[in-house]
């Protein structure tokens, strides 16, 4: 059973980076994108190719997967953010469909739609991360790391500049703040974020393929951000413990037959999420928060 | 008193409380042999979930009313979603939770994810569903009851160059599995002395073929040669024939399902399956046919074969290793079968290789009108 719930909390704290990265970009920035599994993707399959054929260190391929999905980020961010609200959320799903038909095309690279097989377990500085325990110990780390980083930037005035161009892009342009970087430089940390949390998603599958970083991904992300909360820090965090938990504990539910079992799982986690919604339309952690 | 936010997270809380409460089946019953199941058994593949699941039950059944083992199987359903990462997440419930020591297992991705999980625990994860050439040696601890994709083709080719089917034109998901089946397609017809004349790659979410068979009436082959899967198959049928494909279709086993089965374009179809000789007068397979006639009024299909096979197969293991006195674990089961090779199954004798992967004798079959099928090589 502990090793069960060492790996499910494992998921949970790489999804909490995940969720914190998006978070950034609709949280604090306002952009709303459905094309964070794209990221979360080209961190993944960057990350694997480092540790097939350079170190199986993790820490080199976190960077390797944050650098890599912020370089590509700025493929989305400078043509996009010349539109806003909903056309923008139409070109993050236009490339949202592409990068998964490149991830499926690109064979050599993410080895196609079989993906990627035999990713090495990881080290850090040395240590292997063989045990599941200390594989969740490192990606605690790297939670906590993504969470001090972005409390200090939201913070400060990149944080304070970026949630008034949230609130209002014309008023902070006419105070003379320059929109399309702060947008820009705001798309690529929360990429950068997703980058690590494909990084670790890979080193803890040890197996990739396309069917991880779907649009089906996206919506899931964005669904831990919105139920969570959005632009606080523990909103997310909330989110997704919620989502990732919720249907294993459903799967624990005795007496079901083995052919009903998911359908009776889907719609009592359909029902819950619906319910939530109703009752919590601003995210669990906002409205606990205007209500204080 | 209680709000409405102590009401809502009260019923959240609630759906979790079994989590805690349950008893570890390995400390509550320390006598069943834990066997879990890791299909899709939600969304657009539950279908496929369904028809797995049915095989493994009846082959419980059997396994218990002969007694053939000293202590009872538990086998533990977990919804893979079909996704690696329902994959894992279900795998490692399995595995350590539940201490499953034999998963049975569909999907390619949900294999893939799953199998280093069964490898550091030492769990023998048993595919009936995948026929993917990639799913061959996935681990020590993973098997296939199921023939792979190359040895259909292998058997289809030299019969359909005999039948005049000469220049195939092949439309294919282009994943490992439709990849993998086209190479096949391509020097199994070149040896057999037809040709290849064009193929066709589609994503797994494809659901308009009007332009492939455009492209395939413009070809003009003898023959269409498609591999997909699931729900996309019977589209693929559909669109060929009402956009005036008129070629013989043909398609490996994963075309034998209900939903095909239904359709009326489906008739006249060829594919290639495992030998499932329904009216064999071998016991075992004269048993499981009589017994899923008797339950479900229909005839079996391979996948319920297979899925039956996957936990006889187990029965035969434990069964051997109970008369040495070993204690069944995936280590001794992966012992056993290596020394054992051979196990008297439906369908005939299964043969299995250093892999772990079966081979059994594979047959060509036509659908007919209503959705018969009949074999006619």
């Amino acid at each position: 059973m502990i090793a069960y719930l060492v790996n499910l909390a494992t998921l949970t704290t790489i999804f909490a980076v995940l969720a914190t990265s998006l978070n950034i970009l609709i949280g604090y920035g306002g952009i709303f994108s459905i094309a964070q599994a794209v990221f979360f993707g080209v961190g993944a399959y960057a990350a694997a190719q480092v540790a097939l054929h350079v170190t199986p260190d993790l820490l080199v391929a976190s960077a390797a997967g944050a650098g890599a999905a912020a370089l590509l980020s700025i493929c989305l961010a400078l043509p996009a953010l010349r539109v806003r609200d909903e056309y923008f959320v139409i070109a993050s799903l236009g490339l949202q469909m592409l990068a998964v038909t490149v991830f499926t095309e690109a064979t050599p690279i993410t080895g196609g739609f079989g993906g990627l097989v035999g990713i090495p377990p990881a080290s850090l500085l040395g240590l292997p991360l063989t045990d599941p325990n200390a594989m969740l110990a490192a990606c605690l780390g790297f939670l906590v790391l993504v969470l001090v980083l972005t409390r200090v930037l939201m913070r400060g005035s990149f944080g304070r500049s970026l949630m008034a161009i949230r609130d209002n892009d014309t008023a902070a342009e006419a105070l003379g703040k320059n929109v399309m970087v702060l947008k820009t430089l705001a798309v690529m940390l929360g990429c950068a974020y997703a980058g690590i949390g494909g990084a670790l998603y890979s080193a803890q599958m040890q197996f990739i393929n396309v069917e991880s970083f779907t649009l089906d991904q996206s919506v899931l992300i964005m669904a831990m951000v919105i139920i969570g909360g959005t632009g606080t820090l523990i909103g997310p965090l909330v989110g997704t413990v919620l989502i990732l938990l919720l249907p294993a504990a459903l799967s624990f539910i005795p007496g079901i037959p083995p052919t009903e079992i998911g359908v009776v799982q889907q719609m009592i986690y359909g029902l819950v999420m619906t319910l939530l919604m109703i009752f919590r339309p601003g995210g669990l952690v906002t409205l606990r928060t205007r209500r204080q | 008193m209680i709000g409405r936010r102590g009401l809502m997270i009260g019923a959240t809380m609630a759906s979790a409380i079994p989590a805690l409460t349950y008893p570890d089946p390995a400390q509550a019953a320390a006598s069943p042999y834990m066997l879990g199941t890791l299909f899709p058994m939600s969304g657009p593949n539950a279908e496929y979930g369904e028809i797995f699941t049915a095989g493994a039950d009846m082959a419980l059944a059997h396994v218990a009313a002969d007694k053939m083992l000293r202590r009872p199987i538990v086998m533990k359903a977990v919804d893979s979603l079909a996704t690696p990462q329902g994959g894992a997440i279900g795998m490692s419930r399995l595995v350590n939770v539940d201490r499953a020591i034999y998963v049975l297992v569909g999907f390619t991705g949900v294999s893939k994810a799953a199998a280093p999980i069964g490898m550091r625990a030492k769990s023998i994860l048993v595919n009936g569903g995948g026929i993917g050439p990639d799913l061959a040696g996935l681990t020590p601890y993973f098997w296939n009851v199921i023939p792979l994709a190359n040895k259909e083709v292998e058997r289809l080719a030299p019969w359909a160059v005999a039948k005049g089917l000469k220049r195939i034109a092949a439309v294919y998901v282009d994943d490992p599995y439709g990849i993998g089946v086209v190479s096949s397609l391509k020097s199994s017809f070149s040896k057999a002395g037809g040709k290849v004349v064009a193929a066709y790659p589609i994503s797994p979410t494809d659901q308009e073929f009007a332009a492939i068979a455009a492209k395939l009436r413009a070809v003009k082959p003898d023959a269409v040669y498609f591999a997909s899967y699931g729900a996309q198959q019977s589209e693929i049928i559909k669109q060929l024939r009402n956009n005036g494909v008129t070629q013989q279709l043909l398609s490996p086993s994963s075309v034998d399902i209900p939903s095909v089965h239904a359709l009326p374009q489906s008739k006249g179809l060829i594919y290639t399956a495992q030998s499932a000789d329904w009216n064999s007068p071998d016991p075992v397979t004269r048993r499981f046919v009589q017994d899923w006639k008797a339950k479900y009024h229909k005839d079996p299909v391979p996948y319920n074969q297979n899925y039956y096979n996957a936990v006889l197969l187990f029965a035969l293991l434990a069964s051997a290793l109970e008369k040495q006195g070993k204690p069944v674990n995936g280590e001794n089961l992966r012992n056993q079968l290596l020394a054992q090779r051979s196990f008297p199954l439906v369908g005939g004798t299964g043969v299995f290789d250093d892999n772990g992967d079966i081979s059994l004798p594979i047959v060509i079959k036509q659908f007919q009108a209503g959705g018969k099928v009949v074999k006619i090589a």
